[in-house]
C-alpha cells in the first residue's frame, strides 16, 4: 500500500507498545462504509459545521456577544442575528492566539452548535479540527467534553490543513504522495505547511502571527485616528474590512492613485455605516450617485483599503519584525529537501478567510514568482471557497482508510487513556522519521538569497521595481533578471524595524453608536485647496512627498 | 485653507521646548508593545454587562440527547466547570508545549514562528497613511509632511509617553 497509513504515524518507539491495542481498536470502531459524520472546523472566529452529506457547512460565529442595547441577554453564535442593535458589541471569544483558553465561552457556543435546531450530534462520529500542536490540556478538555458530556461514539481530530490537503488531492485525483504547500490565513494567524509524501514536513512549517483579527484592529485604529472613533465597533469595522479592503498589485502605484484628488481618484469609497434602524449592514455608496441621503453616516476609505491587508505581506509596516506571508512561503519551501522544492512551488494552495481579499492570489503569485528561482514553475491555487475548503475535506477524510484506522471510540477513551488517543490524532499525517533522520534543521538548506533579487536602496524594496504594466510572467522575469545584476548591497540597516511609536486609542473622544459618533476634527485636515498643476507635480514626484494630507479626504 | 482646531489652539509653538523631549528606546519599545497588545485585543471597551454574573445568563440549548436512554444527566456540567478544571493562561500552555516538544523531539509552538524578515521595512506616514520619509525627533514616528508632523505632535506624539 503506497499510502500514508502504511507509514508510521507515531514515533517508532511508540509503535511496538501500541501495536496490539491498535488492532483491537480497528475491530471495535469499524464504522460502516456509508458512514456519516458531523464535521466541525473550529475556527477561532467562525465555526464551520455540518454533516458530511451537506454540500456547504453552516457558518456560526465562535463567540458570545453582549449588546449595549440589551442587558438581559447574551447572544451565542448565530443568535446575533436576533440582535436589533449591533453597535458597540462586546465580544467574548473562546480563543487566545487561536488556541482555546476560555472554556466558559467555548462550551456554550458548542452547546449552541449542537442544539436541536442547528446541528445535533446524535450518533454521528465527530471530526473536529484543532490548531497545529494543540496544547495537551486543551485536548484533555475537548476529550472530556465530547466523550463524557456529549457522549460521542467516535471522535477524530486533525489540523484544518490536513483536510484541505485531502480535499485538494481528491479534487484533482492526485495520488497521496503529491507534494504541495498549504497556506492557511485565518483569524488568529497564518500557517504555512508543506506536505510531502502525504505528511506534513514538520521542519519547514512556519507560523506568521498575522491574521484577520489584527487587520481589523489595525483598521479600527487608523479610522479612529483619522475620522471617527470606532474603537468599540469591532463588529462593524470587520464588515467594513470585508466590504472594502483589497490587496494591491503594486503598493506604490496604488498610493499614487490614492493621492489624486477625489474627482479622479478611483480608489476612494464612501461607505455607509449601519445605523441599526433602517440599515443593518453597511455598504459602499454607489460612486455614480451624487446625492446621498442626509441620514447616512459616511466613512471615507482611501489608502486604508489596501494598506491594511499589506500587513500580511509586510508585517514590518506596523513594526513587527516577522517576515511576511510570501517571504515565509519561500522560506518554508527552501527548508524542504532540495529535490522536493520545485514540485512544492508548483502546488501552492491558499485557504482561509484572508484569501477573500480581492487581489490576494494575484499578489501572492507575483511575489512568489519574483522571490523563487526564475527557472521554477510557480503555481498558486486558491479555491473559490477558501474559507470552507478545509471543512469540505472532512468528507474526503471520512472515506479514507486512515479515518477508520485512527478514529477514537468512547471505549478507547475509557480504556487507553489520553496519551495514546491524543497521539493518534497528533501524529496523523505527521512523519516523525523526517525529524529523526535530519536532526540538524539547516543542514541541506541551500543558501538561497532572495534578498539579492531585490532592488536595494528603495523604500519599497521589490515593489519599487518598475513593473511597468501588466503582471505578465515575462515582464516579471525581465524585472527579476534586471534586479539580479544590481544586488549585492544588502539592506541590513533597514532591517531593524523602526518603532512606529503610534500610540493607541488616544482619540478617546465621544464614544457611541456609529450613528452618533462625533467627527474627530482635530486630526483630519480637510478642504485643503491645492492648485491643479501643483497637484500634478506632487503626483509626479511621489518619492519626494508630501502629497499625503493634501489629497486625503 | 481650513485651519484645524488643533492648530488653532496655538499652544504648539509655546510648548515647543517641552515637546523636544526625546523618548528613549525603552519607552519606544513599550509603546510598540502597547500597539501590539491593542492589535491582539478582543475589545477596546469594558464589558457593558460587567455587573451581571455571566453564568446566570448563558441560555440553555435543547440538545436532543435526552432521548438517549443511558444518558447520564449528572454529566451535564455547569458553565464554569471546565474553566475551573482546565484554566491555564497562554504562557503556561506555551511552556508546557516546549517541554512536551523536547520529549517528542518535534518543534514547539514557539519554534515554528517565522524568522525576521530580510526585506527592508517600508515607511508610511502615521497620520495620513501615505509614504512617510521623516522620523519624529521625539518619538520616531514616521510622517510625510510638516502638516502631518504637526498633527502628530498635537495628538499622539508625547501624549502617552509616561
Ligand atoms: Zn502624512
Ligand atoms: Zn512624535
Amino acid at each position: 500500500m503506497a499510502d500514508w497509513d502504511s507509514k508510521s504515524f507515531r514515533p517508532s518507539r511508540r509503535r511496538r507498545s501500541s501495536g496490539s491495542t491498535r488492532e483491537l481498536l480497528v475491530k471495535q470502531a469499524k464504522p460502516s462504509p456509508q458512514l456519516q459524520a458531523l464535521i466541525l472546523d473550529n475556527g477561532a472566529y467562525t465555526i464551520k459545521v455540518g454533516y458530511s452529506k451537506d454540500e456547504e457547512p453552516r457558518l456560526i460565529p465562535n463567540c458570545i456577544m453582549k449588546a449595549k442595547s440589551e442587558r438581559k441577554r447574551l447572544f451565542v453564535g448565530k443568535q446575533i442575528e436576533e440582535c436589533r442593535d449591533c453597535s458597540g458589541l462586546y465580544f467574548l471569544l473562546p480563543c487566545e492566539r487561536g488556541y482555546i483558553t476560555r472554556w466558559e465561552v467555548q462550551k456554550p457556543v458548542w452547546d449552541h452548535v449542537f442544539s436541536k435546531n442547528v446541528c445535533p450530534i446524535e450518533d454521528n462520529p465527530v471530526i473536529l479540527t484543532q490548531p497545529l500542536f494543540n496544547f495537551k490540556s486543551i485536548q484533555d478538555c475537548i476529550d472530556e467534553i465530547f466523550f463524557e458530556e456529549y457522549e460521542v461514539t467516535n471522535l477524530f481530530r486533525c489540523v484544518p490543513t490536513d483536510l484541505a490537503y485531502l480535499n485538494y488531492i481528491r479534487e484533482r485525483n492526485f495520488n497521496k504522495r503529491h507534494a504541495c504547500v498549504i497556506v492557511d490565513s485565518g483569524y488568529s494567524f497564518t500557517h504555512i505547511i508543506p506536505y510531502i509524501n502525504g505528511s506534513k514536513f514538520v521542519r519547514a512549517i512556519r507560523r506568521l502571527n498575522v491574521g484577520g483579527k489584527l487587520l481589523t484592529n489595525h483598521l479600527k485604529d487608523i479610522i479612529s485616528y483619522r475620522q471617527y472613533n470606532v474603537m468599540e465597533e469591532t463588529y462593524v469595522i470587520n464588515q467594513v474590512k470585508e466590504d472594502t479592503c483589497y490587496v494591491s498589485e503594486d503598493v506604490k502605484k496604488e498610493l499614487l492613485e490614492a493621492a489624486k484628488p477625489l474627482s479622479r481618484n478611483s480608489i476612494v469609497r464612501n461607505y455607509v455605516l449601519p445605523d441599526f434602524n433602517g440599515i443593518r449592514r453597511g455598504f459602499i455608496l454607489d460612486p455614480n450617485k451624487t446625492e446621498s441621503e442626509d441620514s447616512y453616516q459616511i466613512l471615507r476609505l482611501n489608502n486604508e483599503r489596501f494598506i491594511v491587508p499589506e500587513i500580511l505581506f509586510h508585517p514590518s509596516d506596523i513594526g513587527m519584525k516577522s517576515m511576511g506571508i510570501a517571504e515565509a512561503v519561500v522560506k518554508s519551501i527552501m527548508s524542504c529537501p532540495i529535490e522536493q522544492r520545485e514540485s512544492l512551488s508548483k502546488s501552492i494552495i491558499l485557504i482561509g478567510g484572508n484569501c477573500k481579499f480581492p487581489g490576494f492570489k494575484e499578489r501572492m503569485y507575483a511575489e512568489l514568482r519574483s522571490l523563487l528561482p526564475d527557472k521554477w514553475h510557480v503555481n498558486v491555487f486558491q479555491p473559490d471557497d477558501a474559507a470552507t475548503y478545509s471543512w469540505k475535506g472532512g468528507n474526503a477524510l471520512l472515506k479514507s482508510q486512515d479515518f477508520r484506522n485512527n478514529v477514537v471510540t468512547k471505549k478507547d477513551y475509557d480504556e487507553l487513556g489520553s496519551m495514546i488517543i491524543q497521539e493518534r490524532f497528533n501524529n496523523f499525517m505527521f512523519d516523525y522519521r523526517e525529524l529523526q533522520t535530519q536532526s540538524k534543521p539547516d543542514r541541506d538548506q541551500e543558501k538561497f538569497k532572495y534578498l539579492s533579487k531585490l532592488k536595494s536602496g528603495s523604500i519599497f524594496g521589490k515593489s519599487d521595481v518598475a513593473i511597468s504594466i501588466e503582471n505578465t510572467k515575462d515582464q516579471i522575469k525581465v524585472d527579476a533578471e534586471g534586479e539580479n545584476s544590481n544586488s549585492g548591497q544588502s539592506e541590513k540597516d533597514e532591517l531593524s524595524v523602526e518603532d512606529t511609536g503610534q500610540d493607541v486609542g488616544i482619540v478617546k473622544r465621544s464614544v457611541g453608536r456609529p450613528g452618533k459618533t462625533k467627527e474627530v476634527v482635530e486630526v483630519v485636515q480637510k478642504d485643503i485647496k491645492v492648485p491643479e498643476e501643483e497637484e500634478e507635480n506632487l503626483c509626479e514626484s511621489i518619492d519626494l512627498f508630501p502629497f499625503g494630507t493634501n489629497s486625503y479626504l | 485653507m481650513t485651519i484645524t482646531k488643533g492648530a488653532q489652539r496655538g499652544s504648539t509653538r509655546l510648548k515647543e521646548n517641552e515637546k523636544l523631549r526625546v523618548i528613549d528606546d525603552v519607552q519606544r519599545k513599550r509603546r510598540q508593545r502597547k500597539v501590539m497588545e491593542m492589535l491582539e485585543s478582543d475589545n477596546y471597551h469594558d464589558d457593558p454587562h460587567a455587573d451581571l454574573v455571566m453564568s446566570k445568563k448563558v441560555p440553555k440549548f435543547e440538545d436532543n440527547l435526552e432521548q438517549r436512554t443511558n444518558r447520564n444527566k449528572k454529566r451535564e456540567r455547569t458553565v464554569d466547570y471546565y474553566q475551573f478544571k482546565y484554566r491555564k493562561n497562554f504562557q503556561q500552555l506555551v511552556d508546557e508545549d516546549r517541554l512536551e516538544s523536547e520529549m517528542k523531539q518535534r518543534p514547539s509552538y514557539m519554534d515554528i514562528q517565522c524568522e525576521e524578515s530580510q526585506l527592508p521595512a517600508r515607511h508610511f506616514c502615521a497620520v495620513c497613511g501615505f509614504l512617510g520619509q521623516y522620523n519624529c525627533l521625539s518619538c520616531g514616528t514616521r510622517y510625510c509632511s510638516i502638516r502631518c508632523m504637526e498633527t502628530h505632535v498635537d495628538t499622539r506624539c508625547l501624549k502617552w509617553a509616561a
